[in-house]
């Protein structure tokens, strides 16, 4: 029989999806899903239940794009993919997705969904797409205006994964214990990464952990290597709580000079090198993450090793641009451990050429408390030109002044696209310019180079 | 010369509340005193370190997770005496969010438990359904801002001293006893609990109030209020020796600019 309420959902999607596309709004993802979901509140369900080999879900403070978009292209060649790529990461731009994919009859060609998804959507997603494998990437602090706090999260999250039948995967960081202890009451089975290194070859910032407390019994937790925030080698000194071992782990690793990185993976017993265009410590864990989704689903090695090694990131997540002869490269920054991060990677250079954007809207989190907790001190003797934009430009100029910055009066200006013409035009030639923005920024960012003549290739992923 | 003068501040629990940027008001304040050459020593204290020994001019105490908030509420009894005695001696105290909440009688969750504070403001908190979460923008009672006007030292009448501006982040309704004054009234925002406009506490030199932000460096004329009172304490009467704000006024103005247009 047919189920006229999808095929009306479907529809509406479609046409709206249609409308967007004449007004030009590439940006706007979410709205297909949105009304689709108001006439079909089922229709993720209903279309998730013909996907073949199911869905994998990739959730986490900081990553979730980067390693959905890795995982992605690893299983490309085994899968007819379906992924919500364009962005929204809700239920309604896992709708839009669903929508634009499937037939008018709802039938999909799809046979594996990839779904990155948005924190506090998680427990949502998963009731509606019943997974196959999650990957939990991280936990911080993070838009706490939107969320309220990393704990509630967290309790969430368990008790959703709690309900998950025995045939289910979890893949985990082992190095956060919030993370490990998901495993906590889940029934399936659990594939752990993480890192091997004690030490690590990046700048060290201020400690902005999260969790210092074994989350069973509340003592203090014992590091034996801190890695980044809380991510380390920890165990509870009073109960049984401890770093699991890695299933896969990564080791030896080099952060070179032109932004890439060298390490090895040990998977089981096999060892291997692998090397990849994307800076920092995160995007180690968002490797491991996809190889584990590999293992998982027993794809040869050398297909994520190929993948990954050919990866080049999404917009704004480590970008690289060329304009006229000068060079830019855009790091997203949304909460404190990601953008110490972000620090650590930049300040293993000097007479760094920055432009920092910071907007309080929605999307960005309406509350910018968070650039207290990172680390700009770290910078402030590499920095060579600095200039402030967006909606709470004077924030962070405030913010920049007590990390010891000397900011000019022409360094701040609100808007964007004025901000960035201007750090250009002062940017000395074969320099490169660094662009730190916020998600809204981010967009205002793709918007101007846009505008300036870059042609964008991430416009319609 | 004169003697150089310093500041001797208290860093409570500052490995468990330290959320929501609040250390954005210790670095505030060793700025502002280190510009003008007075000395700052931050001393952190925490779950079994005793207060006894110690002679702070200035506490601060930030906010928390719930989960933090218990653990300290625990450790905080042991220091009630000595905290409240340092209040009584016009040691200045500046308390956010989980801090407030901790130094006032009680909070009660919403499931009926009782998490004890040390009642030094006498208030209590109740935990709600709905999270209080905005921009904060507050008139600061006459009182105080009396005080601030005759403090803070610039001779630019620009500077609209009469207001604070932050963010909230909380779900406890906070509702202030008879006795103890309020920081200030809300303009726009919740407050205390969205009801009676009132935001804050304050009782002889200690503040609570629900501004994170950071809070100190976009309103300097409430940092350095802090900072001379607390420097009074140990050296009298005291002149601040006047700082290029105009950076912080523009943060301050233009938040509040924000929270007006788009709250």
């Amino acid at each position: 029989m047919l189920d006229v309420r999808l095929i009306t959902a479907i529809t509406v999607g479609k046409l709206i999806a249609l409308l967007i596309g004449f007004l030009g709004k590439t940006s706007a993802t979410a709205a297909p899903g949105l009304f689709a979901l108001k006439i079909d509140p089922k229709l993720v369900k209903k279309l998730s239940k013909q996907i073949q080999f199911g869905s994998i879900i990739i959730s986490g403070t900081n990553g979730k794009t980067t390693t959905a978009r890795l995982i992605s292209t690893i299983l490309s060649q085994r899968y007819k993919i379906v992924h919500n790529r364009a962005g929204s990461n809700l239920l309604r731009g896992i709708a839009s997705t669903l929508t634009s994919q499937s037939s008018l009859l709802g039938i999909l060609k799809s046979n594996l969904a990839i779904w990155e998804v948005d924190e506090a959507t998680l427990p949502e997603a998963i009731n509606n797409t019943s997974p196959k494998i999650i990957v939990l990437l991280n936990l911080f602090r993070d838009q706490l205006d939107r969320y309220g706090e990393v704990d509630t999260i967290r309790t969430k999250w368990q008790k959703s994964l709690s309900k998950l039948p025995k045939s289910s995967t979890l893949i985990l960081n082992a190095d956060d214990p919030g993370i490990s202890f998901l495993t906590k009451s889940f029934k399936g089975k659990a594939i752990f990464f993480g890192i091997s290194d004690k030490q690590i070859n990046l700048p060290k910032t201020a400690n902005v952990a999260d969790i210092r407390h074994c989350l069973n019994c509340q003592s203090n937790l014992k590091y034996t290597a801190i890695l980044s925030a809380h991510m380390g080698h920890y165990s509870c000194p009073n109960c049984t709580f401890k770093r699991p071992n890695p299933n896969i782990a990564a080791s030896n690793l080099i952060f070179n000079s032109d932004f890439s990185t060298t390490a090895n993976l040990t998977i089981d017993y096999s060892l291997l090198t692998i090397h990849y265009s994307l800076p920092g410590l995160y995007n180690v864990y968002n490797v491991l993450a996809a190889f584990a989704v590999a293992k998982a689903l027993k794809t040869d090695l050398s297909i994520p090793k190929k993948a990954v090694h050919e990866f080049s990131a999404a917009f704004g997540r480590f970008q690289k641009i060329k304009i006229n002869d000068k060079n830019i490269i855009i790091f997203l920054i949304k909460n404190p451990a990601g953008a110490n991060e972000v620090i650590r990677i930049i300040g293993q250079k000097d007479k760094l050429n920055l432009l920092l954007i910071l907007n309080d809207n929605i999307a960005d989190g309406r509350d910018v408390s968070w650039i207290w907790d990172t680390d700009w001190e770290l910078l402030s003797s590499k920095a060579k030109k600095v200039q402030i934009s967006g909606t709470r430009a004077w924030d962070l100029a405030t913010r920049l002044k007590y990390a010891g910055y000397k900011l000019g009066k022409n360094d701040i200006y609100r808007e964007i696209y004025y901000s960035i013409k201007q750090a250009l035009k002062k940017l000395d030639k074969k320099d490169t310019l660094l662009v730190l923005p916020t998600y809204t920024a981010m967009l205002e960012v793709q918007k101007s180079l846009n505008k300036m003549g870059v042609e964008t290739q991430w416009q319609n992923q | 010369m004169a003697k150089p003068i310093s500041l001797n501040i208290c860093h409570l629990y500052p490995d468990l509340m330290d959320t929501y940027g609040d250390k954005g008001n210790i670095i505030a304040l060793i700025k502002r005193c280190q510009w003008r050459k007075i000395n700052v020593k931050i001393t952190n204290i925490s779950i079994g370190q005793s207060l006894s020994t110690f002679d702070f001019d200035f506490y601060f105490f930030g906010g928390g997770q719930d989960r933090q908030q218990i653990i300290v509420s625990r450790d905080l009894q042991s220091k009630a005496y000595y905290l409240k005695k340092a209040i009584e001696s016009k040691s200045v105290l500046l308390s956010i969010c989980g801090g407030y909440q901790l130094l006032q009688k009680y909070f009660k969750t919403l499931d009926g438990k009782i998490i004890k504070g040390i009642g030094l403001f006498n208030a209590y908190t109740i935990g709600s359904r709905d999270r209080m979460i905005q921009n904060l923008l507050i008139k600061i009672n006459n009182n105080i801002k009396n005080q601030i006007f005759n403090s803070y030292p610039t001779s630019d009448i620009r500077y609209p001293i009469s207001e604070l501006i932050g963010f909230e982040n909380h779900s406890g309704k906070t509702y202030l006893g008879q006795t103890v004054q309020p920081l200030g009234k809300v303009i726009i925002g919740a407050g205390n609990n969205g009801e009676d406009q009132t935001e804050g506490a304050v009782y002889k030199n200690a503040f609570g109030c629900y501004l994170h932000g950071s809070l100190l460096p976009k309103n300097p004329h409430f940092a350095d209020f802090l900072i001379l009172k607390a420097l009074e304490r140990r050296y009298g009467k005291v002149k601040l020796e006047s700082l290029d704000d105009n950076l912080e006024w523009q943060a301050h103005q233009a938040a509040i600019e924000r929270t007006r247009s788009s709250p």
